[in-house]
C-alpha cells in the first residue's frame, strides 16, 4: 500500500471526527504558537538591543568606574573616575580622536510655569562628535564655556518640545535645579538610548558648570565622572586603544592589584547583552517547548483511545490483507498529520501574535524561516514519537479478538 | 481430479502452557476440495472458531501442516500471511464490519488498496462486484444508509472482489432475519456455483442444510463429516 493511499485514508478518518481531531491538535497548536511567538519576541529583543549598541558607533570605547565585582555587588559605584583621567586619555592615547566624559544627575528643569524632572548630563564639547549627535538649532557649548563654567544648556529635542511647546528655546532662560541657565542649542532627535538614558529628554550642561554650581565636589580625586566615552580613529586600533587606556588609568590610579575601572567596547557590550537576551530567548523557548510536549502527550492519549475504539476496523483491515506494518504506518500517519497540521496552524498563529506584539512594542519580532521550518518539523516528529506507542498497539492487535468483539 | 483447497495435516492449536493449557484443536486432519460448499458446525468451545481462524490464516497452528491452495502456509511470516489473506481468501463476518466513514464502493475497493491495484481498475472491479450482489444502485451509500441484508451483500462483494479461491464466512446470517438470510444464502450458492469454494461457520441448521457438506467439531476434534445434508436437523438435535 503506497503512501498516497495511506495519506488519503488518514485524512478521511481524521475529517470524519472533526471536533476530536481539532481538540487533539489544539495542544500542538498552542505549543507551536507559543514557541514561535516567544522565540520571535526573544529575537526581536536581541535585535533591538544590538541595534541600539551598534547605534553608538563601531569605534567607541566606554570606561566605567569599578571592577567587574564591585559593579555587580553595589548600586553606587566607586567615585574613582575623574575629569583629569579623561583629559589624560585624550592627550596621551594616540589613536583616541575624541573624549566625552559624562556625569549624570537628575532634577527639575523649569521654564516659566512649566516644570519637568529630567536627566542632567554634564559633559564636554567633545560630546556631539564622540556620541554622533548633531545640534539642530543654536550651538553646543565650547571650551570657553567649560573654563568659565558658564551657565548655558543644550536641550534634548523632546525636552525642548515639552518645555517650550513650539516657541523658540534658544536664548531663553531656564532653571535647572533652581539655578538659572541660558538655552544655547537643541540637539536633533536620536531616539531612546541604552541603559534607560534618553538624551532626547535630557538637558546637557558643561561638566564643570555642573560640578561647581549644581552638585559640588563629590569625589576626593577631582571632578567625578559617571563614565568616559572615547572614540578611536580606526576599527583596527580598538584593541590597542583599549590596552593603552587601561594601562594609562592603572598608572594614574597607582593600581597594583585589581583594576578599579573597566574598559568596554561595543563588541563587549554586544556580547554581554547577547548572552542575556540569548538566555532569555532560551528560557521562553523552553517554557513554550514544554507546552509542545504536553500537546504531544495529548496526541498519544487520543491515539490510544482511538486504537481501542477501532479494534474492529483494525481487525477487519488485517483480515482483508493489511499486514501489521500497514496498520502501524496507518496510525503513525494519522498521528503525524495531526501534529504537523497543528504545527502549521500554530506557527501561523504564532507569527500573527508576534506581529501583533511588534505593533504595540518598540521592538520588531524577528521570525526567521528556519524557526518556522524547525518548529513544523519538530511538531511532526512529536507526532511520530508519540504515535509509536498507540500504533504499535494497533499493529499487534489480534484480529480474531477484534472481529468477534461485536 | 479436483485440487484440494484446504488441507489440514494433523493440525493442533494449543493456547497457554502447563496447567492452563487448552487444546483448541487436537490433531485435526481435514481436506476441502476446490468447489466445495461446506458448513462447519459444533457447540461453542468445540474448536470451530479456531479452525476457522487457522483456515483464514489469521492464526498459526501450534503443530501440523496446513496447505492452502497447494501452498504450505504454516511457516509464513506476518507480511506473507497478510498477502495470502488478501489474494486467496474472502472474509464475511456476522457483524459485516464495514467501515462507517466509507461508501459501499470504497468499502469494496479496500482489499484492492492493500493489493496495490490502481484506482481506475479498482473502481471498475468494485462496481462489478457490487453489481454481482445486486447493489449497483447503492454505490455511494454509506453503511448507515443500508439495511442489514444490504450491508452483508456489500461485505460479500468486498470478499469476492480480489477473486479469492476461498470464501470464508463466520456466522454470515447471524445478524439477519429469515427473509434476508434466504437472499444472502442464494448469493453464496450462486458464488459457489461459479466455482468459488465456500466454507461457512454456522450454528443454524436451516443454513447448514443449504450447503453440501457439514463438518462437526467437538472438543477440538472432527466428530462427523457428512456429505449428505438431509439429516442435519436431527444431527443438530442429537449433538
Amino acid at each position: 500500500m503506497d503512501l498516497r493511499e495511506s495519506l488519503g485514508m488518514a485524512v478521511k478518518t481524521l475529517t470524519a471526527n472533526k471536533l476530536r481531531s481539532t481538540l487533539t491538535m489544539l495542544g500542538i497548536i498552542i505549543g507551536n504558537a507559543s514557541v514561535i511567538a516567544m522565540v520571535g519576541i526573544g529575537e526581536g529583543a536581541q535585535k533591538f538591543v544590538s541595534e541600539e549598541i551598534e547605534g553608538l558607533g563601531p569605534n567607541v570605547l566606554f570606561v566605567v568606574p569599578g571592577n567587574q565585582e564591585t559593579q555587580r555587588a553595589t548600586f553606587n559605584l566607586p567615585k574613582t573616575l575623574v575629569l583629569s583621567d579623561a583629559e589624560a586619555i585624550a592627550e596621551q592615547v594616540p589613536s583616541v580622536v575624541g573624549v566625552a566624559p559624562e556625569f549624570n544627575d537628575s532634577g527639575p528643569v523649569v521654564y516659566r510655569n512649566r516644570s519637568t524632572n529630567s536627566t542632567i548630563v554634564g559633559t564636554t564639547p567633545g560630546f556631539p562628535l564622540v556620541r554622533n549627535f548633531t545640534v539642530g538649532r543654536g550651538r553646543f557649548f565650547t571650551d570657553l564655556d567649560m573654563q568659565r563654567s558658564t551657565q548655558v544648556a543644550v536641550l534634548g529635542s523632546e525636552l525642548a518640545d515639552r518645555l517650550f511647546q513650539g516657541s523658540e528655546p534658544v536664548g531663553q532662560q531656564i532653571r535647572v535645579k533652581n539655578v538659572s541657565f541660558q538655552v544655547i542649542g537643541v540637539l536633533d532627535e536620536k531616539g531612546s538610548g541604552l541603559g534607560g538614558l534618553n538624551y532626547d529628554e535630557a538637558v546637557l550642561v558643561p561638566l564643570l558648570t555642573l560640578s561647581r554650581r549644581l552638585v559640588g565636589q563629590t569625589s576626593p580625586f577631582g571632578v567625578e565622572l559617571t563614565y568616559i566615552v572615547a572614540s578611536v580613529d580606526r576599527q583596527d586600533n580598538m584593541g590597542a586603544a583599549e590596552f593603552q587606556i587601561a594601562n594609562l588609568l592603572r598608572l594614574r590610579h597607582k593600581i597594583t592589584g585589581a583594576d578599579d575601572f573597566v574598559v568596554r567596547s561595543q563588541k563587549d557590550l554586544l556580547e554581554f547583552t547577547g548572552t542575556i537576551t540569548g538566555a532569555l530567548t532560551a528560557l521562553l523557548a523552553a517554557i513554550a517547548g514544554i507546552s509542545l510536549l504536553v500537546g504531544g502527550i495529548g496526541i498519544m492519549n487520543i491515539m490510544l483511545v482511538s486504537v481501542r475504539e477501532r479494534t474492529q476496523e483494525i481487525g477487519l483491515r488485517k483480515a482483508i490483507g493489511a499486514s501489521g506494518n500497514d496498520i502501524l504506518v496507518q496510525f503513525m500517519i494519522e498521528a503525524v498529520i495531526l501534529s504537523a497540521a497543528g504545527g502549521i496552524i500554530g506557527t501561523g498563529i504564532g507569527v500573527g501574535g508576534a506581529a501583533l506584539l511588534g505593533a504595540v512594542t518598540p521592538f520588531q519580532p524577528g521570525i526567521s524561516v528556519s524557526a518556522i521550518v524547525i518548529s513544523v518539523v519538530v511538531s511532526g516528529s512529536i507526532g511520530l514519537f508519540f504515535g509509536v506507542v498507540p500504533a504499535r498497539q494497533a499493529a499487534q492487535l489480534d484480529p480474531i479478538v477484534a472481529l468477534r468483539s461485536a | 481430479m479436483t485440487q484440494p483447497i484446504i488441507q489440514f495435516d494433523h493440525i493442533s492449536k494449543i493456547y497457554g502452557t502447563g496447567n492452563t493449557e487448552v487444546r483448541a484443536l487436537s490433531d485435526v486432519s481435514l481436506t476441502v476440495q476446490s468447489g466445495e460448499y461446506c458448513a462447519i458446525m459444533g457447540p461453542s468451545g468445540s474448536g470451530k472458531s479456531t479452525a476457522m481462524n487457522v483456515i483464514g490464516c489469521l492464526d498459526r497452528p501450534t503443530a501440523g501442516r496446513y496447505c492452502l491452495d497447494g501452498v504450505d502456509v504454516s511457516l509464513l511470516d506476518d507480511r506473507a500471511l497478510a498477502h495470502i489473506r488478501n489474494q486467496k481468501i474472502g472474509f464475511v463476518f456476522q457483524q459485516f464490519h464495514l467501515l462507517p466513514q466509507l461508501t459501499a464502493l470504497e468499502n469494496v475497493m479496500l482489499p484492492m488498496v492493500y493489493a496495490g491495484v490502481p484506482y481506475p481498475e479498482r473502481h471498475d472491479r468494485a462496481t462489478a462486484a457490487l453489481t454481482r450482489v445486486g447493489l449497483d444502485n447503492r454505490l455511494s451509500n454509506k453503511p448507515a444508509q443500508l439495511s442489514g441484508g444490504q450491508q452483508q451483500r456489500v461485505a460479500i462483494a468486498r470478499a469476492i472482489v480480489n477473486q479469492p479461491v476461498l470464501l470464508l464466512a463466520d456466522e454470515p446470517t447471524g445478524a439477519l432475519d429469515s427473509h434476508t438470510t434466504q437472499d444472502v444464502m442464494a448469493i453464496f450458492a450462486e458464488l459457489n456455483a461459479s466455482g468459488i469454494t465456500v466454507v461457512m461457520v454456522t450454528h443454524e441448521a436451516e443454513v447448514a442444510r443449504l450447503t453440501r457438506r457439514v463438518v462437526w467439531f467437538r472438543d477440538g476434534e472432527v466428530v462427523h463429516d457428512h456429505l449428505a445434508p438431509e439429516d442435519i436437523g436431527q444431527m443438530a438435535f442429537t449433538a
